[in-house]
């Protein structure tokens, strides 16, 4: 999408502010072109909660508009509501066997499924050991809004790359889809810090289910709270409440 | 021939002396009874005597034959098959429903173990599509797209639900926020293309 060096700039200024569903920018919101500055078409990239209509471009969801040079912005959003996205890895729970098929509930409207021959190594006489109520982390394979989400837990080239069954004690936990974001991120903080408290296991799902394992109960407990409290604190706080966590438990 | 008087099945018409036997009804004890509910039609046929017959409906229904060409609109869709409903046979329309299924090895002459029925079909869609067989009692009727001239005429986009455009045989483009969509799109006929 092209658009002058006028409302690329408006973008650019608005970058951290919050804005609402309906908030437009428009194209030659300038009267006069000028002629000394080149007239070169920028290009913006609409990335999740912006949409082109026409020669606007519209707010769809309410947040912060993020910008990631050279040319993505988007807006950064609170939700707590899954929904389901091709290649997204998610924890999703065993609820029923339907013919060669598992029904998986993931959080979204409809319940998935997860065919048995999804599962490394497993063959038509090799079933995986998967029984109703056991966790599994897949990925979808098909996921939009006119059908049933389908799961698998091989990537393309059919190995497992960290998918499967899992669950043997842990704690299952919901937080916010921003907080398992902030999670999954490169350098991210609240990993770092976690990891200085206790060794601990997570399996992290972006439909805002968090599994985690401490070695004993106690620490499991306390870790599953410090996320769920972590989602709605700023960095200060948070690095706050840990050292006071780290000194308590000492 | 307008329609004299309605009749319930069992309805004693008239003597096998006044008239000939038609379509919806019996002769028992040299007396004609209507066997279905409708209209009751009496047809002069010259110095023959006339015909009398009875009818559900005062016009012919059309009814989707195999080989047929009919527009219908998508309902659902699975990873397996497409449920339709037939609006049109030809270029009549029905007044009834009848129901269609487009299975995925139907919706494409080549390739067709690689179709995706998400990138073919969207419910909504109003698709153009050839009878291939009636179907059993249960089953509805099979129908295919497996022509260049059949497939996805009218569609609407996701976000805008403005109508899109075609731009090849196997996409659309909408004309409000420019996104392609994939669909098994009809070869445009050449009189409606502008030169």
């Amino acid at each position: 999408m092209s658009t002058t060096g006028g409302m690329f700039a408006v973008l650019k200024e608005k970058v951290g502010q919050v804005l609402v569903p309906g908030d437009e920018f428009c194209f030659g919101a300038e009267e006069t072109i000028s002629l000394s500055e080149s007239a070169k078409p920028e290009r913006a990239v609409c990335g999740p909660g912006l949409r082109r209509s026409g020669d606007r471009l519209v707010v769809m969801k309410s947040g912060v508009l993020r910008h990631k040079p050279p040319l993505t912005f988007w807006i950064d959003s609170q939700q707590k509501r899954y929904v389901a996205t091709k290649g997204e890895t998610v924890i999703g729970i065993v609820t029923a066997r339907a013919g060669d098929t598992f029904r998986v509930d993931f959080g979204g409207s409809e319940l998935a499924s997860l065919s048995y021959l999804a599962f490394e190594g497993a063959t038509k006489r090799n079933r995986p050991n998967v029984q109703v109520g056991d966790l599994v982390f897949a990925q979808f394979l098909i996921a939009n809004k006119d059908m049933e989400p389908e799961l698998v837990c091989i990537d393309g080239s059919g190995r497992a790359n960290g998918m499967g069954a899992f669950g043997a004690g842990g704690l299952l936990i919901k937080v916010s889809l921003g907080l398992v974001r902030r999670l999954l991120a490169p350098n991210s903080d609240i990993r770092l810090d976690l990891e200085q408290l206790f060794p601990c296991e997570l399996v992290v799902g972006m439909n805002g289910r968090v599994w985690v394992r401490a070695s004993s109960v106690q620490q499991t407990l306390i870790v599953a709270n410090l996320l769920q409290s972590c989602d709605t604190m700023t960095t200060q706080q948070r690095q706050q409440l840990f050292r006071r966590v780290q000194q308590g438990a000492l | 021939m307008s329609p004299t008087r309605l009749c319930v099945p069992g309805d004693k018409l008239c003597s096998v002396e006044d008239c000939i036997l038609g379509t919806g009804v019996y002769l028992r004890h040299g007396y004609i009874y209507s066997s279905l509910a409708g209209y009751v039609l009496k047809k002069n046929e010259g110095e023959q005597l006339p015909v009398i017959s009875v009818v559900r409906e005062t016009e012919v229904q059309l009814l989707p034959d195999v080989g047929a060409i009919v527009t219908c609109k998508v309902t659902s869709i699975n990873s397996r098959f497409a449920k339709v409903h037939i609006l049109y046979v030809g270029s009549t329309p029905l007044k009834d429903l009848f129901r269609g299924t487009i299975r995925k090895e139907d919706v494409r002459a080549t390739e067709k173990d690689k179709v995706e029925m998400h990138r073919s079909f969207r419910p909504g869609d109003i698709v153009l599509a050839k009878v291939i067989s009636l179907g059993d009692v249960q089953s509805n009727y099979l129908l295919t797209t497996a022509e260049n001239e059949l497939g996805v005429v009218v569609a609407h986009s996701d976000a805008a639900r403005a109508q899109m455009v075609p731009i090849s045989w196997c996409e659309m483009q909408c004309p409000q926020t420019h996104t392609k969509e994939f669909r098994k799109v009809a070869r445009v006929q050449p009189e409606y293309l502008e030169a």
